[in-house]
């Protein structure tokens, strides 16, 4: 009724146009607010929330570097986002996120990792990272696969370092924390 | 608002053919298509289902689901399948379908990433401008389909210039409500001395973001000047819905978005590509292609 009304002088075609934008528009930017005001996403309802809090220098923070061992005994640095380019932004909070066990604290858990779960018994006992050496085999494999079979810059063990920076000044930015290895 | 008062604001400020529709549709669908197409699936596939975290609708789908899709045969028929669609949905073939099928392959593909990550924005609003060619007649002119089907039905111009105008307000949406939500989470401290320095190294720290730039270091040095730039930037941000309804600024801000978004990249080691291509949407495409049409067929016909 309230349609039909505010769509009157518009001739049939024109209507029915009218009234399925109004849906799609509605249907798009209701949830959008609905995540603006409680400031939550839930994929595929995005709230544009990058950045807000802003940074603090107060505040200390854990960042990660990617190393590799080759044959030669080198030591190298791995961009992680050349090996899975499909990540890009989202591999430091992939990692983040793995150091911190987060994919044993979903309701859902995936059946081996369920597993894990109960050999450890309990998700207190499980150490951080528990499932960052497979990540970092996977990673170590595809920069193998890169390099050719004799080649002295393969990678014979892959690690994780892992540094904080203390904060409340700006200096002292790596003081190491610990480290995960996976031999190749 | 009357429908009479939001047929005169489309009059003035978006395109009003099919054909600047088309282009649209395609430059969205082609924008996704590429990005698909360099991605090494087989490195994505690879990845363990273990660590991955379901994130919103995603959560929906069964463990067993994943395992099979995190596999290289899984990872390569979605590919292929998102691939097909696209090219589809960007030259326009059985687009009322394939518009529909590439959002939902391309919704399901961000998800998959989202799961491994987090939540990042980039590739967002180009997910809505899917979501909003899927449900409108973006395959009536620059598409296959039209060129089979020569006396396509035209609809009212309404038709076409409306979900130009909404994907325009769907960006503004992006930048305005970013602004709105740092001032209300954040407050004025977002313009303390130290926000943008303590952020930015803490995003060149590590070597797991986009590169390795290490412009952030140098920000301490200067950091009295820092908050006019983080207040500009929120000034800008609160503008930016200009850019539909005032054509006159409409090139200053995009351009002033263009240089932030490269300014990013240099400061923290982020970028935002998907999110800065959809400023093309803002280009009136007719005139310009047909422009160029024009002059290769007198090109052609003076040989």
């Amino acid at each position: 009724m309230i349609i039909s009304k505010l769509t009157s002088f518009l001739p049939q075609s024109e209507r029915r146009i009218f009234v399925k934008y109004a849906i799609l528009t509605i249907a798009l930017f209701v949830p959008l607010l609905w995540a603006f005001l409680f400031v939550r996403n839930l994929y595929p309802v995005a709230v544009w929330n990058v950045m807000m809090a802003g940074g603090d220098l107060e505040r200390g923070r854990s960042y990660c570097i990617l190393r590799g061992e080759t044959v030669s005994g080198e030591t190298v640095e791995i961009a992680p986002i050349l090996l899975t380019d499909a990540l890009y932004s989202r591999t430091w909070t992939m990692v983040n996120a793995t150091i911190d066990n987060q994919s044993f604290k979903l309701k859902s858990i995936h059946p081996a990792n369920e597993e894990m779960l109960q050999r450890y018994g309990g998700i207190e006992n499980l150490p951080p990272g528990a499932r960052v050496p497979d990540l970092l085999k996977v990673w170590g494999e595809l920069y193998n696969l890169r390099q050719p079979e004799s080649s002295p810059n393969r990678l014979k063990t892959i690690r994780l370092d892992m540094y904080r920076w203390e904060s409340g000044r700006y200096s002292d930015y790596d003081k190491f924390v610990t480290s995960w290895r996976q031999e190749l | 608002m009357a429908p009479g008062t939001i047929n005169s604001i489309i009059d003035r400020v978006v395109p009003r053919s099919a054909f600047a529709l088309g282009v649209v549709r395609s430059i969205v669908h082609g924008i996704f298509l590429i990005s698909i197409l360099f991605t090494s699936f087989s490195a994505l596939g690879s990845l363990p289902p273990t660590i991955l975290r379901p994130t919103g609708v995603m959560k929906f789908l069964p463990w067993g689901f994943y395992d099979q899709l995190q596999t290289p045969s899984g990872i390569l028929i979605l590919k292929t399948l998102m691939v097909l669609s696209l090219v589809l949905s960007m030259i326009g073939l059985g687009t009322v379908i394939s518009t529909k099928t590439s959002l939902l392959l391309v919704l399901f593909y961000q998800g998959l990433l989202r799961s491994f990550g987090h939540f990042n924005h980039d590739e967002m609003i180009a997910v809505y401008f899917l979501v909003v060619l899927a449900f409108v007649p973006c395959g009536d002119e620059f598409s296959i389909d039209s060129w089979i089907r020569k006396g396509i039905e035209q609809r009212p111009a309404f038709a076409y210039a409306y979900p130009i105008l909404l994907m325009q307000l769907l960006l503004a949406w992006v930048y305005f409500s970013s602004a709105l939500i740092k001032l209300r989470v954040a407050g004025l401290k977002y313009l303390s001395q130290d926000n943008l320095p303590a952020l930015a190294i803490f995003h060149s720290l590590d070597n797991l973001h986009d590169t390795s730039f290490r412009v952030a270091f140098w920000l301490p040095q200067v950091k009295q000047y820092l908050p006019f730039a983080v207040a500009f930037v929120l000034i800008w941000e609160l503008l930016f819905p200009l850019a539909i309804f005032w054509q006159r600024i409409r090139w200053w801000i995009l351009g002033i978005g263009v240089i932030f978004h490269i300014a990013t990249l240099f400061v923290m080691n982020i970028f935002f590509p998907h999110q800065l291509a959809m400023y093309l949407i803002f280009v009136n495409w007719e005139p310009r292609i047909k422009r160029i049409w024009k002059s290769r067929i007198s090109a052609e016909q003076n040989k």
